[in-house]
């Protein structure tokens, strides 16, 4: 199950980064 | 683990989520190519110098379009998630049984003393973790859902503003955006589409079937059995 986890683990990073991305670019006003 | 469960590797194991995972990449890949020439298209029609990639994935305009999607397909799983506690669907396979609605007993979910040797840890605590981890699935799609969406008002905001300034009128407040037609319009336009996907699936699943997948009902079960999957 250890890998299991390690997609799991990206996934949740993935979404997260992306949506501190794009509030980043709105809030810097690009 | 099923004794029936093969011993697969890594790249089998997770086959389903690093497939959609790739074309994820792909597909967002395509959207930042196609928006970066529909936007270029345009800033040649204007008589303006053209946009590069970088330039074009690093603008709230892409970052509108991408969290604008992404917002109503969490507000999707976190209302079908919700809603299938509670309603029902006769002959679907996406739905409970009539007369199993509700959070059912403990024992039907093996929590606390009904855990079994190889329930997770916090099904079996009892108390606050039990409780949490009860709702984190849904509570996860909501809490993403929430995120998406203001990600998206702040991304279309800043998008909005461009587009005003550009036409010569006053930028408005991120309060003001939240009340601009605008921000209404692109999240209805997604959320309608994730409404009716739902309700398909949920009815289609009664009369038709896909062998082999565990979103349709084995093929030879009758239309009026609910929740079997095969």
């Amino acid at each position: 199950m250890r890998g299991v986890r390690v997609v799991f683990v990206v996934y949740l990073a993935v979404i997260v980064l992306g949506i501190a991305y794009i509030s980043a670019l709105g809030l810097m006003g690009r | 683990m099923s004794t029936r469960e093969k011993e697969y590797g890594f790249l089998r194991s997770n086959a389903l989520s690093l497939v959609f995972g790739g074309l994820f990449l792909a597909t967002l890949g395509g959207q930042a190519l196609s928006g970066q020439a529909d936007v270029n298209a345009q800033q040649t029609a204007n008589g303006l110098e053209p946009v590069s990639l970088l330039d074009y994935v690093t603008s709230s305009s892409f970052g509108v379009d991408v969290m604008e999607n992404w917002q109503s397909e969490y507000l999707q799983f976190f209302l079908f998630i919700f809603a299938t506690v509670w309603v029902v669907q006769r002959g679907s396979s996406e739905s409970k049984k009539p007369g199993e609605e509700g959070t059912e007993t403990d024992e039907e979910q093996r929590v606390g003393r009904y855990a079994t040797k190889d329930s997770p840890a916090w099904a079996r605590a009892g108390g606050w973790r039990t409780a949490l981890f009860s709702r984190s699935l849904g509570l996860l799609m909501g809490a993403l859902f929430l995120l998406t969406w203001a990600a998206s008002s702040v991304a279309g905001w800043a998008a909005f503003n461009t587009e005003q300034l550009a036409e010569r009128q006053d930028p408005v407040s991120w309060v003001g955006y939240l009340g601009e037609a605008d921000f209404w319009n692109r999240s209805f336009q997604n959320w309608q589409s994730e409404m009716l996907a739902v309700g398909s699936m949920a009815i289609f699943a009664v009369f038709l079937r896909q062998r082999g997948s565990p979103e349709s009902k084995p093929v030879g079960v009758a239309h009026d059995v609910t929740g079997q999957t095969g």
